[in-house]
């Protein structure tokens, strides 16, 4: 098309115009052509991805919403549409103590309390080993990183011993989890403390001579810089124990009152007739979950992403 | 405003490392002290013992009499100006200055304001209050409210008034990435102003600036201090910010002292190589020669001339009983002068480079057996013509008064003229002593 726009204004080419036409015409369309090749097998590709990646996901949306819940045909979308399943989850009676309710709030209870706890911990140990120089300090953080290696399943059968006979299983469950879940977060210093490094030492100085102690210096100074590292670690501090099943299931079992939904879930199929008669119950279960998790991470997603990479990348 | 006083301090780092060797200094209360030196030799380190950021390895810091050695650096009363400002990025320019400020919890007496005074008195009129809260609010009516900190007017009369002063009242709103490099540093000193200290600490402040406004700011330091008029210590590298600004220099090398005294001492009687080496730019002539007395007469015979020693020079050496040695001859390049004609004081040199500085010239010049010097002639005593002559290679005599000579130990360094028990010579020695074990 240009080219022939060219030709009908001969008088207008000048040797600039000539050399404007270097890289055009046919290598030009060429080029063009590929990138849109490559770019359509691209993202062919990437659609196929996602949409198996999204599909338990859709399908445990749909069945949610599937009314008709002793019917497991295995349609994708739902018979018939309804809120049913929500409603069960909260009213019915079939399940002692409570119910979804009890675990939705046994989980936010854990949740909360180990993202507060472990938060304040890691951020401690984190400043500790960036700014203070004690002996031992490299041992210290070499011993940490060789210990991390270690699965945590490692430790359930002591500490299942340990929270038994601190009657911490069970309906006692809550505080037993926070505590387990809590324990080795001084270990997951290692993102907190690259970005802490990262900071200029002088402000601590600054702020030393200013008239602040070493607390005031990290409260005031260090954490306002540092929001990123902050909500990346209340968020996987929340993350973690909000959908723990394995060691949840270990500690609390047999009652609702200790249980996380996790846990509580499961215990709706836990056999071949419960799966029948509760499994949309346990997909609407499943979306309840998911929901806060979503919004948080919509919400704060920013600073997560500057929170793994700053951390990651400068220190 | 305090003394400091500074006994056997000592700085040893990890792996036997010694960066501050033995430091003994008294300095007056409301003295402007600065600590010179190339880097690595210990100064900051210093002002870092000072301050409480560093640990002391050895000795004792006293400021105001009180040993601090064990205080946090928030209970020595100090206030600091950093090399890269250290302002805090989340907070605005005001509320930076206003930190110290609200950081403090000190209890303190502050006047009344109108509307208190009159909420006091109705209190009183009112009659309900006992015997002992009647007799704090007469208290409070004589004498002022007792507070914790500073209330919050306060602490915008301080900073306000602190901005004015720097002329940083435009920016009080905004944060410190959107300043220059000049005004931040306005910023730092600002906030070092406003709190109630003992001790002012600048760790190189003007460092970071560049050239025009390293100056411009080096006479505000100085109207600043006028203004503030409390303990200084101040570092620098720079010697000509050490020269502007110091009451007192501290001139270190090595982590040892090499002299303390007015910048008038240093410049005119080093008491070592290195002091007159580092004072003064460019820097001083250093040649090897002769002291040769003749009588009651001094010689020097620098490249084969002669030229004699006269003035106090002559007379102190007289008074020392020097004889005849080989020395290491220190003139400065202002103070040597170009000859019309060859003579027995003039030594011949030839032309290497001519740098036109503009009020001035600087003449380097290679002597016969190959010796570097440096002169400085006011571009006013020549005249043009003379000027154009002034290329690579021209052939040039030099002579210069006897009064200005230094004189120093081929060996030791130290001053022929330097007195026996100056505390800097021992230095000297004990730095000499220092890298021979090295």
């Amino acid at each position: 098309m240009s080219e022939e726009k060219k030709n009908l204004n001969p008088q207008v080419a000048s040797p600039v115009s000539s050399s404007d036409n270097i890289g055009k015409g046919k290598r030009h369309m060429g080029l063009k052509a590929k990138t849109i090749a490559g770019n359509t097998i691209i993202y062919v590709i990437l659609v196929a991805m996602t949409v198996i990646w999204l599909f338990p996901f859709v399908c445990i949306l749909f069945q949610s919403f599937e009314v008709d819940h002793t019917n497991m045909t295995g349609n994708i979308l739902p018979v018939k549409w309804g809120f049913d399943n929500y409603i069960r989850l909260f009213t019915s009676t079939d399940f002692e103590t409570g119910g979804f309710g009890r675990w939705y709030v046994n989980t936010l209870v854990i949740s909360l309390a180990t993202a507060v706890i472990q938060t304040i911990i890691v951020l401690c140990m984190s400043y500790t080993l960036s700014r203070l120089r004690f002996k031992g300090r490299k041992f210290l953080m070499n011993f940490m990183l060789v210990l991390g290696m270690f699965p945590g399943m490692l430790t359930m059968i002591i500490l299942y011993r340990v929270l038994a006979d601190l009657n911490l299983i069970k309906q006692n469950a809550i505080p037993g989890l926070i505590l387990v879940y809590v324990a080795s977060s001084g270990m997951g210093y290692y993102v907190s403390k690259g970005f802490f490094d990262t900071v200029p030492k002088s402000l601590d100085e600054a702020a030393r001579v200013d008239g602040a102690t070493r607390a005031q210096v990290l409260i005031k100074v260090i954490l306002p810089l540092s929001k990123p590292i902050v909500i990346y670690t209340l968020l996987t501090a929340f993350m973690g124990p909000w959908g723990d099943f394995v060691f949840a299931s270990y500690i609390a079992f047999s009652t609702s009152a200790g249980m996380n939904v996790a846990v509580g879930l499961q215990s709706l199929i836990a056999t071949p007739s419960a799966m029948s008669a509760n499994y949309t119950m346990f997909c609407a279960g499943g979306v309840l979950v998911a929901i806060p998790i979503t919004v948080l991470f919509l919400f704060l997603q920013k600073y997560y992403v500057e929170g793994v990479t700053g951390g990651a990348v400068k220190g | 405003m305090a003394s400091v006083k500074l006994t056997e301090v000592k700085k040893v780092y990890q792996g036997n490392v010694v960066a501050v060797h033995n430091f003994n200094l008294d300095i007056k209360d409301k003295e402007f002290i600065v600590f010179v030196g190339p880097s690595g030799c210990g100064k900051s380190t210093t002002l870092r013992m000072i301050a409480g950021l560093e640990e002391i390895s050895e000795g004792t810091v006293e400021i105001d009499g009180e040993v601090v050695n064990d205080l946090q650096p928030k209970d020595r009363y100090v206030s600091m100006v950093f090399q890269n400002y250290a302002l805090y990025p989340h907070l605005t320019v005001f509320e930076n200055m206003a930190f110290p400020l609200r950081l403090d919890r000190n209890y303190r007496v502050f006047p009344l304001n109108e509307k208190e005074r009159e909420a006091i008195q109705k209190k009183i009129d009112s009659g309900k209050l006992n015997e002992k809260q009647l007799e704090e609010a007469k208290e409070a009516l004589e004498k002022g409210k007792r507070v914790r900190g500073f209330p919050q007017e306060e602490i915008y009369k301080r900073v306000t008034n602190a901005a004015e002063i720097l002329g940083i009242t435009p920016y009080l709103t905004r944060k410190p990435k959107a300043l220059s490099g000049g005004q931040r540093q306005r910023v730092a000193i600002g906030r070092a102003m406003v709190k109630d200290c003992k001790v002012f600490l600048m760790d190189e402040p003007l460092s970071n600036l560049d050239a025009k406004l390293r100056n411009q700011m080096r006479a505000e330091i100085i109207l600043l201090r006028k203004r503030i008029d409390t303990t200084f210590i101040y570092v620098t590298h720079d010697q000509t910010e050490a020269m502007t600004l110091g009451d007192r220099i501290v001139i270190m090398k090595d982590g040892f002292i090499m002299q303390v005294g007015s910048p008038t001492q240093v410049f005119d009687s080093p008491n070592n190589l290195f002091v007159a080496e580092f004072i003064g730019a460019p820097k001083m002539n250093i040649v090897s020669s002769q002291l040769v007395k003749e009588g009651n007469k001094y010689f020097v015979t620098p490249f084969g001339s002669k030229i004699e020693v006269d003035g106090d020079k002559g007379a102190k050496l007289l008074e020392k009983g020097i004889e005849t040695r080989d020395i290491l001859l220190g003139f400065r390049p202002e103070h040597a002068v170009l000859a019309s004609k060859p003579g027995p004081n003039t030594i011949k040199v030839t032309l290497l480079v001519n740098e036109m500085m503009g009020s001035e010239l600087h003449l380097h010049l290679l002597t016969d057996d190959n010796t570097q010097l440096i002169v400085r002639v006011p571009t006013i005593q020549l005249t043009d013509k003379e000027r154009e002559e002034m290329v690579a290679g021209k052939e040039l005599y030099i002579t210069f008064e006897g009064k200005v000579m230094h004189f120093f130990d081929p060996e030791t360094e130290i001053s022929l003229l330097c007195e026996e028990n100056s505390p800097s010579k021992q230095n000297i020695e004990a730095l000499k002593e220092a890298a021979q074990v090295k």
